[in-house]
């Protein structure tokens, strides 16, 4: 994918930080919250060209009044759900199996799964995969609901949300069932950034399978899985990261265009070049 | 034509200017496929009408329904517990090879089964739920709200209203609890949508957090020409009152299952039209099994038309309603119906049996001042047979209110009858009242 050419002075959120040299000054959330609190006609934050329609725009669950919304054309929810897919094949998958979301509908790697579950998504990830999809939302109240989907329906992968951790693990216990040799891999998601590493541990002890973690900004549009080989979080080819001078990350999403997300500043965290023998091209985040 | 004395306004396409005779035809034919359909490749259906006696080949008229065995929940549970899966043999397609399968929950409290969604079936039921759509209202130029994603069964069709009539697509964070009702004001406030579809209670948690914000029902909802309800029955009082709190002009209801029941109030808003390619609709007396007379009360028993994904064929989802043939002045030739409750909230009192929703009507007509008021029926009342209801009292109801619904819902059921006035319930208890204990009310606040 060729690096985004985009002139972003058109952009009121990036024209008042662009630089010198052309580039905007890395940002974070923050920032962007603050835009959007001096600027609340704009549902997007001074991010979009008023001249392009958005096929969907979706409100970031980690801004807070006003919400912040991104906005998307139909290639660019294609790509981002290639990038998922590739995620969830690093971890493994099998063609015929099924991947369950205890997750709210809303959260982008939920949304980004099945063209079922969002308009103007030609093929999502689960499609991309092979796989059979089915969510149960993200409400703790629902969690024996998700252990009759254990049951019921096998699904080799789960995605989890963190708060649902707790109330899951205890409608299982209290169910007496067993994940174990049953479920491939969890993946544990946070509404923004990523769990820490020996909470992801703790939660593969109780519930006795692999946890991988996902690192989140739904701002920079980022989805990243870390790696069962090196353990950072792999960039997918859509995303280039860059070290701050602050010891901190930036990432650009290099497809997003309609809604540009350019140096987006993830917070402290180390940036591996390539390397992993999994993916030895990977650019890695650890944090 | 004998039947059909108006014609629609604006029909969808040519099935909804058919003659109710020419939509039974249609529906016939319909049936008659996907009877022989299941027969031939769903397990469960193929064992059932074996069992019956049932030969799809013989069905011809809609008569002939009487022989195709009724199901419910409770079967289809029974073979999940046997089986230790969600594929229940109802199912086409569902094991394809290049099958692209979403599963989607089932509706109700009374256990969970999961319903498959194929390509085929979100092409079909996703063109009939645009039909039910435009009957509401909906017409392309406007954003489209997702009320439910990705878990719900709405959901699944939700994406293909959209594209089908071009609309953006907004999506809310979260999801649609009362807790998250800031997030949909905003939604509504920036993107100005001129159709948006609800659950009932959520409703009044949007308005509650609008009006917190210094935003009220008209302006939050300015953008709006039609609110459509949708989750809980409601009555014609519930219908005014959301008018005027909303200030929307049209307030539509959807009634549907995940299970591919599905109907639609038309601009009339005089019952609601069956969407004649999503099922068809039958109103069964609960003792005899027998059609129920019209406008009669009697179980809800639908056979979906749509040969793909989970095929629900003479299901009683356990819905209580009442169907309505009657040719409707709008001109659309589908009978229409009413759903009034679950029977499974429906409780003895007196010599009636009686659905929460029969309390709401009674209130709301015999003390109009009190129409869309939150009240609970109380379990402890029940018990001794006393119709017992807290009532949160609207602002400056005077108690003669109170004591004028006591008298007037004692002389109408002819039972002995409580009315309390609380001070505050939830506003999820608006428009369906719940059967609680008074602790369980208490402990709701």
């Amino acid at each position: 994918m060729p690096a985004l050419k985009t002139n972003l002075g058109k952009y009121p959120f990036y024209r008042e930080r662009l630089r010198a040299d052309g580039r905007p000054e890395p940002w974070t959330i923050s920032e962007l919250e603050s835009f959007a609190s001096s600027h609340p006609g704009d549902p997007y934050a001074g991010r979009t060209d008023p001249a392009m329609a958005a096929a969907v725009s979706l409100q970031i669950e980690a801004t807070g009044e006003p919400p912040v919304w991104i906005a998307l054309n139909s290639a660019e929810l294609g790509q981002w759900a290639g990038a998922v897919a590739r995620m969830w094949t690093r971890w493994g998958t099998a063609r015929g199996e099924t991947i369950a979301f205890f997750e709210y509908g809303s959260s982008p790697i939920v949304l980004l799964a099945s063209s079922g579950y969002v308009a103007y998504l030609r093929r999502g990830a689960a499609e991309r995969a092979g796989l059979t999809a089915i969510c149960n939302d993200g409400v703790a109240t629902m969690a024996a609901r998700m252990v009759s989907i254990v049951e019921a329906v096998r699904p080799s992968m789960l995605v989890l949300r963190r708060e649902l951790v707790t109330p899951f693990a205890a409608a299982l216990e209290s169910s007496a069932t067993s994940l174990a040799n049953r479920v491939r891999w969890i993946a544990l998601g946070e509404v923004e950034g990523a769990p820490a590493r020996d909470e992801a541990d703790r939660v593969s002890a109780t519930f006795g399978v692999p946890v991988h973690r996902i690192l989140r900004c739904d701002a920079a549009f980022l989805l990243a899985g870390d790696c069962p080989g090196c353990g950072a979080f792999h960039l997918d080819r859509l995303y280039r990261a860059e070290t701050l001078a602050s010891h901190e990350v930036a990432v650009t999403a290099r497809f997003a265009r309609l809604c540009p997300a350019v140096r987006y500043n993830i917070g402290p965290a180390e940036l591996l070049e390539s390397g992993c023998a999994l993916a030895p091209r990977a650019q890695r985040i650890r944090c | 034509m004998l039947n059909q004395p108006a014609s629609v306004a604006e029909p969808f396409d040519a099935l909804d200017s058919l003659s109710s005779a020419a939509l039974d035809k249609w529906w016939i034919r319909r049936l008659r496929k996907v009877f022989t359909l299941a027969a031939e490749r769903l397990p469960f259906y193929r064992d059932r009408f074996r069992a019956a006696g049932f030969d799809p080949a013989r069905f011809r008229t809609l008569d002939d329904l009487r022989a195709v065995p009724i199901s419910n929940k409770s079967d289809l549970l029974a073979i999940q517990r046997k089986t230790r899966s969600h594929n229940l043999g109802i199912e086409f397609e569902a094991d394809a090879p290049q099958a692209t399968v979403t599963l989607s929950l089932s509706s109700g409290t009374s256990g969970t089964t999961f319903i498959t969604h194929t390509r085929t079936w979100t092409k079909m039921q996703g063109r009939s739920s645009c039909r039910a759509h435009w009957w509401a209202g909906l017409r392309a130029g406007s954003p489209l709200l997702m009320s439910a994603p990705a878990w719900h069964s709405y959901a699944a069709i939700q994406p293909f209203i959209a594209m089908h009539f071009g609309m953006p697509c907004v999506v809310v964070s979260g999801t649609y609890l009362p807790r998250f009702a800031d997030r949909v004001v905003d939604a509504i406030v920036r993107f100005r949508p001129r159709f948006v579809t609800m659950f009932l209670p959520m409703v009044f948690s949007i308005l509650a957090t609008a009006r917190h914000q210094g935003i009220d029902g008209d302006r939050l909802f300015a953008s709006v020409q039609t609110l459509v309800v949708t989750g809980a029955p409601i009555t014609p009082g519930m219908r005014q009152h959301l008018r005027r709190l909303s200030g929307v002009a049209r307030v539509a209801e959807i009634a549907g299952s995940s299970e591919n029941l599905l109907a639609v109030d038309c601009e009339r808003a005089e019952g609601l039209h069956v969407v004649p390619d999503t099922c068809h609709v039958e109103v069964i007396d609960r003792a005899t099994g027998r059609a129920a007379a019209e406008m009669e009360r009697g179980s809800m028993v639908h056979t979906s038309v749509i040969p793909a994904g989970s095929v629900y064929l003479r299901y009683d989802g356990g819905d209580a309603g009442v169907i309505n043939r009657e040719p409707c002045a709008c001109g659309l030739p589908s009978p229409r119906i009413k759903l009034l409750g679950r029977w499974e909230d429906s409780f003895t009192i007196g010599p009636h049996v009686l659905l929460p929703y029969d309390v709401q009507l009674a209130i709301e007509e015999e003390v109009p001042e009190l129409s869309g008021a939150a009240c609970v029926i109380t379990r402890e009342g029940l018990a001794r047979g006393t119709l017992r209801v807290l009532l949160a009292e609207p602002e400056h109801a005077a108690a003669s209110l109170l004591d004028g619904a006591r008298a007037a819902l004692s002389r109408r059921f002819g039972v002995p009858v409580e009315v309390v006035g609380v001070l505050d319930l939830p506003l999820r208890f608006k428009g369906v009242p719940p059967i609680l204990s008074e602790q369980e009310a208490a402990s709701q606040l």
